[in-house]
């Protein structure tokens, strides 16, 4: 075995033994390697040629900026179409459900004059500090709304700032489309489509005021009350597959969903035979509401636990709960 | 001299006098060492107050660099540095104090004796060196071509004798390290040390496990390659 | 100066005293920023060597970059280990530097600022062997192991090197007949400016000799052994931390500045050049500043290069580097320098073989015959010098002291 196969012009093999006179040759050989890279380096053109072994590599970063694959994936945004200025996000839980650090919570919009639920969201909230850019809710997204961001100078001193909203969220259809042009245009037509459909079921601004409107959770919930009594019944679409997640969801989430069961119990039985449920859950929602530190009677009790704990948000989204029951009860 | 100088003087001979005088009293014997360097460096100033550049430098080099860390060597090689508990002066102090005091009265008398002719060779150097070269004091022995030609002419037995005993020191430093290098084998590498041992070669071990030489074959262990 | 200044009407003693403060700043300051500009330029020019492009952020092509870096090297904690020898740590770094201050007083800045030392060879070789105190007592003064392992490699390296270095030196005195670094400049001054002693086949190897040992006295790569970051972390550096390991890191650079300085001076003809006689004057002596700086830099930048592709020695082989090559080398390039200076100079040197044998029939260096014998003469002795050391040091003649790994796998079947 011989190193012949490889001495190219790029490999000196330096036979130490069979020289009898070696003034440093080897040395020399090296001094002058390390001098012409260095020439190359200084006065040579920036090489982005991988394969190459000598040139100016280094891109300066700030002026210079390599170009980003574009499945690169950093931190996930939510896109609304440019025309029309609606987002695409139709708060279907999805995301909210699959994201491993469950970082993204989102607030259903609901129609003012109905108090029924719109799709779109109210609020979008992610936390980009948590968020370890898995990607999964950009992936599972149905309506195609979330997509993952090419930006990831996100740095900032100010941590509280890492908990993002729709205000900085947003980002028009046509942005990504330009970050990843082959991948938009693989899912655009039936995005669109879903858009248009959705379009139509939102009624006014809902869906197009990429969340300039909404500040905090009381609005929603104040805009919901005084609308409680012309709200006629609508019958909302049974979820077969939450329930059944339950047993294992997260006691927010249970919460969640016992409000939904028992709002949609309400309206489609309107004290019926499942009014026992609705009765039972009811009132554990509305003890969290007016007194978080109350211990409730009801038998589920973990619900009224996390009200101490809640967030500002969650508080706000059983307050629009609640208010939307109330409205049920008050027919 | 001019008083500046006069004071300069004072100033390094107090500060070459005190360090030596710590030199003998500080009990770290490192730090000893390194007050000793500082008075050589004084008295390398003292040279070069006197004008005699090349002393000073040569003083510079051989003493405060290289005398002064050999002796720095040598007591780190020694095992009890700090000096606690060791008694800076002995019994016999007094014999070194005479011993001391003849090597005084040695200097000082030949100082005295030429001491006019110092004083000559300080008026010189103020004036400047010597218009004619040769035509100099011979006593002011200051520059290197001096010393060379002084050195190569009227102290040349001194010098050479000094130059024998130098040479003398020298071979005998090489023998003593020849004899140690042929009496100790070389390191073997790993690989080496593997080899031999699959070949059978026990390596004799002292009591405490360490490798002896094999000098009762009279040379080192060498592998067949190195026999051939 | 301290004429001029005593005209000014100052008293003689005051004049000298405001002349050296002046020229003691000139120094310190020169030094200090001398060596700001080396860290630069030494990193921008190993990262062009390792395909990087180094700092370019800090100020016009990130020379500011060492200001910064100052700044926040200074306003470190300076921790001191709670067992040192605390003064002869704090001592340490101080000799360091005034020893490299020291030898920045005899370099002759081409010819705007001739400074005459008798002695200056002599004087900046022992400057350099007081770092060797210094590096001792940081390591002993530390009471940590890495330091005083560092200091104890710095300090053998150092003495091993100091002697070829100092030998690598006598054939300029021979040949210039003095250790003045100013009458040495001079003396290069033959051929339009052009008569540096790099040119003739002794000032060649005292070159290749004297710049070798003087990377080892400047701690360079390859023989940073004192310095091993892998092995012994910083060396005797190890426990130094904020201003005075800045003291430490400026007087090691301004080393290697002083080492190029004098490299240049020696060998490169000091601030000769073509040209430097003909303008004259000012104008002259400013041309002859940037050669000098010109030729300096241009050693640095070889300094960087081959920092950038030699790997560290082991501590073995840098002393058998020391005595085995270039200790003998060096006296071969004295003898042949002395038949240099016997064939072309015989007349100035001795003139009683002169008064013996009559004067030699042009007492002019510059006779080419003479010349050509005299170069023939010593590129046949040190070429051939050269020839036997490789040949005594080569692999196959001193092949009881090695095995391959063939053989072991012969000695093994």
């Amino acid at each position: 075995m011989t190193l012949s196969h490889l001495a190219t012009e790029d490999v000196f093999v330096v036979e130490r033994n069979d020289a009898d006179f070696r003034a440093g040759q080897g040395m020399t050989k090296g001094l002058g390697i390390v001098f012409r890279k260095f020439r190359k380096a200084l006065f040579g053109k920036p090489n982005s040629d991988r394969a190459d072994t000598e040139g100016q590599f280094n891109v300066q970063y700030p002026e210079e900026r390599l170009a980003m694959p574009e499945a690169y994936r950093n931190m996930p945004i939510l896109l609304y179409d440019d025309a029309t200025g609606h987002e695409l996000c139709t708060s279907c839980f999805q995301c909210e459900r699959i994201c491993p650090p469950q970082v993204i919570h989102i607030t259903q919009a609901k129609d003012p004059a109905t108090g029924k639920p719109v799709p779109a969201a109210a609020k979008f909230v992610l936390e980009y500090d948590t968020c370890m850019s898995c990607g999964y809710c950009a992936e599972v997204c149905p309506f195609d709304a979330i997509k993952m961001d090419h930006d990831f100078e996100l740095s900032t001193a100010n941590h509280p700032e890492l908990d993002v909203d729709y205000n900085r969220l947003l980002r028009p259809v046509s942005y990504y489309e330009t970050i990843a042009p082959t991948m938009w245009s693989d899912v655009k037509e039936q995005a669109m489509k879903k858009l248009q459909n959705n379009i139509k079921r939102r009624p006014g601004d809902i869906g197009r005021d990429h969340g300039q409107k909404i500040k905090g959770g009381a609005p929603v919930a104040a805009a919901a009350t005084p609308a409680a009594g012309a709200a006629p019944a609508a019958a909302a679409k049974p979820r077969g597959p939450v329930a059944a997640i339950g047993k294992n969801m997260p006691e927010d989430k249970t919460a969640k969903l016992l409000a939904i069961r028992a709002a949609n119990a309400a309206k489609r039985g309107g004290g019926a035979a499942d009014a026992a449920p609705v009765a039972q859950a009811a009132p554990v929602v509305e003890a969290v509401a007016d007194a978080p530190a109350a211990v409730s009677a009801a038998p589920t009790g973990p619900v009224a636990a996390i009200g101490q704990n809640m967030s500002e948000d969650k508080r706000a989204k059983l307050e629009a709960i609640r208010a939307a029951k109330r409205a049920e009860r008050g027919e | 001299m001019n008083p500046i100088a006069i004071g300069v003087f004072i100033v390094i001979a107090l500060l070459t006098l005190g360090s030596g005088i710590m030199v003998v009293t500080v009990r770290n014997i490192i730090h000893s060492a390194l007050w000793l360097i500082a008075s050589f460096i004084g008295v390398a100033a003292l040279y070069l107050l006197m004008e005699a550049e090349f002393l000073a430098v040569v003083q510079i080099l051989v003493y405060a660099g290289a005398v002064s860390i050999l002796v720095l060597f040598a007591i780190m090689l020694t095992r009890q540095v700090t000096g606690e508990g060791v008694r800076v002066v002995f019994e016999r102090w007094w014999v070194a104090l005479l011993i001391a005091l003849g090597l005084f009265g040695v200097i000082v008398p030949t100082l005295w004796k030429h001491g006019a002719t110092w004083e000559e060779a300080a008026k010189l150097a103020q004036v400047g060196p010597a218009p004619v070269e040769g035509a100099a004091n011979s006593l002011q022995v200051a520059t290197a071509t001096e010393i060379g030609r002084s050195f190569m002419g009227e102290y040349l037995l001194p010098f050479e004798v000094v130059s024998v005993l130098l040479l003398m020191a020298l071979i005998g430093a090489v023998v003593i390290a020849y004899e140690e290098r042929t009496r100790r084998r070389r390191v073997l590498t790993l690989a080496e040390e593997l080899a031999l041992k699959k070949r059978g070669i026990v390596e004799p071990r002292d009591a405490e496990g360490a490798v002896m030489p094999r000098e009762a074959e009279g040379k080192v262990i060498l592998l067949d390659s190195e026999q051939a | 100066m301290a004429d001029a200044l005593t005209q000014l009407g100052f008293a003689s003693w005051l004049s000298v005293l405001i002349a050296s403060i002046i020229k003691v700043t000139l120094i310190l300051v020169g030094g200090s920023v001398g060596m700001m500009f080396l860290t630069w330029y030494e990193r921008r020019s190993i990262s062009y060597m390792q395909d990087r492009r180094g700092p370019n952020r800090v100020g016009p092509q990130g020379l500011l970059q060492p200001i910064s870096e100052a700044i926040k090297t200074m306003t470190k904690e300076d921790a001191t280990p709670r067992d040192a020898d605390k003064i002869v740590h704090f001592l340490a770094p101080v000799v360091m530097l005034g020893a490299t201050v020291l030898s920045f007083a005899v370099i002759p800045w081409g010819r705007m600022f001739p400074v005459d030392l008798n002695a200056a060879v002599l004087f900046v070789i022992a400057t350099g062997g007081l770092h060797s105190i210094g590096m001792m007592m940081a390591g002993w003064g530390s009471n940590n192991k890495f330091a005083l392992l560092g200091g104890m490699r710095g300090v053998a390296q150092l003495i091993s090197y100091e002697i070829p270095q100092v030998m690598a030196i006598i054939p300029v005195v021979l040949m210039t007949g003095s250790m003045s670094l100013q009458k040495i400049v001079e003396a290069q001054n033959d051929f339009a400016g052009l008569g540096w002693y790099v040119f003739s086949p002794v000032g060649l190897l005292g070159f290749a000799l004297f710049f070798t040992a003087s990377l080892a006295e400047g701690e360079r790569t390859p023989f940073d052994i004192p310095e091993a970051d892998s092995e012994i972390i910083a060396g005797y550096m190890t426990e130094y931390s904020g201003m005075k390991f800045a003291v430490f890191y400026l007087s090691n650079y301004m080393s290697n500045l002083a080492v190029c300085f004098i490299t240049a001076t020696l060998y490169l003809g000091g601030g000769n050049g073509p040209g430097v006689d003909a303008l004259g004057g000012i104008a002259g002596g400013l041309l002859s500043l940037i050669y000098f700086l010109l030729k300096s830099f241009a050693l640095f930048f070889v300094m960087v290069l081959i920092r950038a592709t030699v790997p560290r020695l082991r501590v073995d082989q840098l002393m058998s580097f020391a005595w085995k090559f270039l200790l003998p080398l060096v006296l071969v390039n004295i003898l042949s320098a002395s038949f240099w200076v016997a064939l072309l100079r015989w007349d100035q040197q001795w003139p009683k073989l002169t008064e013996w044998f009559g004067a030699p029939s042009t007492a002019d260096a510059t006779n080419w015959g003479r010349l050509a014998i005299a170069i023939v003469l010593t590129l046949l002795i040190n070429a051939g010098a050269v020839a036997l050391i490789m040949r005594l040091t080569n692999r196959n003649v001193q092949k009881h002291l090695y095995t391959t790994d063939e053989e072991l796998a012969l000695g093994l079947s």
